[in-house]
């Protein structure tokens, strides 16, 4: 019975985790204040 | 004690194997995209290229044209996009901006790209436009889906506003990077005059009066990273025509654009390095981290049921706390 409860607990907190951490996501960011180019850039 | 310590394994066992295909199958799909606010810019040069002069309706030959070509998210639309059609969606402002050798403009050619953030398709909605026109893609453009396969992919060709046939032609390592070899031809096709042409007072409208069309054929090239599904170098054989009409005088066509365009050293430099980077980020979330989840869940599993096996041993002796509540018999 305990071993049950301790595999419940480690399944528990991985599907945790993972929620949590998708929950958050990546960072969409924002607009960039840069412009579409006119210009030839020197460098990337 | 060992018991204690075979149940907190246990539960890092199954922690980190529970954890392996969560990653892979639940986190990944989710995580897996582009950002909606993404600027980048590139630059493509073709040497000894070919260019009409509009003053003269003569095409002439030039040491080098460049192409800066940008593309930048543009959050807000994604977002009213988003709560139309309830995926993930970029949109992509794109300018490919053509210089000649003097550094003066040769064309100007927006576009409005809207797609899946995830797989990369595209998506239909109001805005999506190519030099001011609104089209439809029905394939990719700029850059494949993650986890590439090898097969042909639908490629939208701007210049032309149709969607065909980009064909895998095979792997090839590219600077020390895995990719697949992607090839399109575009067949002579003709196509709208751009919005923005290079001499004051000729417009599309002023030269389609004349009857004068525009034809265009290229083949494309792409080199593309499978993980991350990012070309790391691109080249176009391109070709361009005006033909027929009153502005040709005599003549039945004239070479508007011919060349070679490939990508800027410095810029292919800087892609290597940057796909690189992203796609060891991708190769942790897919390969990386599962497998080593695995392994070390299966691992602590093992070590858990050895300790179980120990603290369960009939040769062990029994505590003394056990044998001091013994009966007595005589």
């Amino acid at each position: 019975m305990r071993a049950l409860i301790a595999a419940a607990a480690g399944l528990a907190l991985a599907v945790a985790l993972v929620l949590a951490f998708t929950a958050l996501g990546s960072a969409e960011g924002e607009t960039s204040p840069e412009p579409l180019l006119t210009t030839v850039p020197s460098h990337p | 004690m060992r018991r204690k310590a075979s149940l907190i394994l246990l539960a890092l066992a199954v922690f980190f194997a529970a954890l392996s295909p969560l990653l892979r199958w639940y986190a990944y799909p989710r995580l897996a995209k582009v950002p909606a606010g993404q600027y980048q810019d590139m630059v493509l040069e073709a040497k000894d290229a070919t260019l009409l002069d509009y003053a003269t309706m003569t095409a002439e030959k030039v040491d080098r044209i460049t192409v800066v070509q940008t593309l930048k998210g543009d959050v807000e639309a994604s977002r009213k996009v988003e709560r139309t059609t309830d995926r993930d969606v970029v949109v992509w402002d794109g300018l490919s901006y053509v210089q000649g050798p003097d550094g003066e403009m040769v064309s100007s050619f927006p576009e409005r790209y809207v797609f899946d953030a995830h797989t990369q398709e595209p998506v239909h909605a109001a805005g999506e436009a190519v030099d001011g026109d609104p089209v439809r893609r029905g394939g990719i453009e700029f850059k494949w889906p993650f986890r590439t396969e090898k097969r042909d992919y639908e490629y939208f060709d701007a210049q032309a506003r149709l969607t065909a046939p980009i064909h895998y032609e095979g792997t090839q390592d590219f600077r020390g990077l895995e990719v697949y070899y992607f090839e399109q031809t575009i067949p002579w096709t003709e196509v709208p005059l751009p919005k923005t042409l290079p001499v004051e007072g000729i417009t599309a409208e002023s030269v389609a009066k004349t009857g004068t069309t525009r034809w265009y054929t290229t083949v494309r090239r792409f080199w593309v990273e499978p993980v991350t599904g990012a070309p790391v170098y691109g080249e176009e054989i391109h070709r361009e025509e005006l033909r027929g009409g009153a502005l040709l005088g005599d003549r039945d066509k004239v070479t508007a654009f011919a060349g070679h365009v490939k990508m800027r050293e410095d810029y292919i430099r800087h892609t290597v390095d940057l796909v690189g980077s992203q796609r060891l980020v991708l190769l942790l979330m897919t390969t990386y981290l599962p497998w080593g989840f695995l392994v070390l869940g299966a691992g602590l599993l093992a070590l858990s049921l050895y300790l179980e096996a120990r603290g369960r041993r009939p040769g062990d002796p029994v505590p003394a706390e056990a044998r001091a509540s013994e009966p007595l018999s005589a």
